[in-house]
């Protein structure tokens, strides 16, 4: 007898609190360029049940983006795949690994080195706290917490270059 | 505006999923659970069989230990080395329990002036860096497709977590030590999924994916000297 096994008693309660940061992870995908963050999102909570006792449930965020990211190279890989099997035909390349609303913090951004501006995002648009970032990026707060600052000063330099003054935010990194 | 604030207004806005949630919610739910679901059923049950007879023959053997060295459980250590010499010794003794890629010699290590630290930190210390080392030798393997590397760092990882890999109990203070019977050198981890995340990566790379090890390899290495994969 080939039987589907039941979910444990509570499984789907718990399965619905990590299902509630749907909408986080697929935002998390289209942030990061997927192009079919919808997609990345529902694979990324199918994982999360086969595997639901290794997701924390207090704040599943980190667990879930490090799956989601997981995912998001997979498709970049298949992208970068199929665009050289089209350079032929001259399709455009794949898409870019972030897009902001404004374009010199893009240009900034994409000028940092991934895991830098990982470390940026994490926190600024996922509105992660070191801790979990540090967990979503598997380091220690404390490497984290370094990270960030060279990633901020980094950021910050690169806006100031691209035209932007000198903030206090350049001299509140520069004084810590 | 600063620099953070303005990188927090460029944040596209969030786009509402079009799918139907709670239809999506129920299709998830209705595969199996676990990925052990997944297996066919004979499989499972033979797994769940020797997986019985492991944890049986284990548990005999680790009560006969415990109960001869009347040391069961774990406890506070409140050893302290703050010798230098004494510091180096341990760690010493640890590099030879433990290997490191092809080429790589053990760095130089010692415990830092006017510290102390219990006796098991040097062991622990030597065991970080094995396991960074052949994290970092594993991503150069993969990336170079050198399968014959790549399964030499798996085999050393995965013989690092099996024996020198610990967590301590959930609440444990600072200076806790495992049970006495546990052999040197081990590292210690929180009982906070640390360890599972670290074994999750091992998972992705031993299916071809080296960003989790590549990641703790970059995070992690500091002053290592790992030779490129030969």
């Amino acid at each position: 007898m080939n039987e589907r096994p039941t979910p444990p008693e509570g499984s789907e309660a718990r399965f619905r609190r990590v299902f509630a940061h749907l909408q986080p992870v697929a935002d998390y995908a289209a942030r990061r360029g997927s192009s079919d963050p919808e997609a990345i999102a529902a694979e990324t909570m199918a994982i999360a049940w086969r595997r639901l006792d290794r997701v924390p449930v207090d704040d599943p965020r980190p667990w879930l983006f490090v799956t989601a990211r997981n995912l998001l190279m997979a498709e970049r890989r298949r992208s970068s795949r199929r665009s050289q099997a089209d350079r032929a035909l001259a399709r455009p390349e794949a898409t870019p690994a972030v897009e902001s609303t404004d374009p010199a913090v893009t240009r900034a951004l994409r000028a940092l080195p991934e895991r830098d501006r990982e470390a940026l995002l994490l926190i600024a648009w996922e509105d992660l706290t070191p801790a979990r970032a540090a967990e979503a990026l598997g380091i220690a707060p404390v490497a984290f917490r370094v990270r960030l600052l060279r990633a901020r000063r980094r950021f910050a330099r690169s806006l100031a270059a691209d035209g932007l003054p000198n903030t206090p935010d350049v001299l509140e990194v520069k004084s810590t | 505006m600063n620099a953070m604030d303005r990188l927090r207004a460029s944040r596209p806005a969030s786009v509402p999923i079009e799918a139907d949630r709670e239809a999506l919610f129920d299709r998830i739910v209705a595969t199996p659970p676990s990925g052990a679901g997944a297996r066919p059923a004979r499989r499972r049950r033979k797994l769940v069989l020797v997986a019985a007879v492991g944890i049986a023959v284990t548990l005999t053997a680790g009560t006969a230990v415990a109960v001869s060295t009347n040391l069961f459980g774990w406890h506070t250590d409140d050893t302290f080395i703050k010798d230098p010499r004494v510091w180096r010794k341990l760690y010493r003794d640890a590099t030879h329990e433990l290997r490191l890629p092809p080429g790589m010699a053990w760095p130089y290590r010692t415990l830092a002036p006017h510290t102390i630290t219990n006796r098991s930190e040097p062991g622990g210390m030597a065991v970080a860096i094995s396991q960074t080392a052949w994290e970092c030798y594993w991503t150069e393997a993969l990336r170079a497709n050198d399968a014959q590397a790549a399964g030499q760092a798996q085999a050393a990882l995965t013989d690092l977590v099996r024996h020198h890999m610990v967590v301590a109990p959930a609440g444990s203070p600072e200076n806790v030590a495992p049970p006495a019977g546990t052999r040197p050198p081990f590292m210690i981890y929180a009982s906070d999924g640390g360890l599972g995340y670290v074994k999750h990566n091992y998972a992705l790379a031993a299916a071809g994916d080296p960003s989790g090890v590549a990641q703790s390899c970059r995070a992690n290495r500091g002053d290592l000297q790992v030779p490129p994969v030969r």
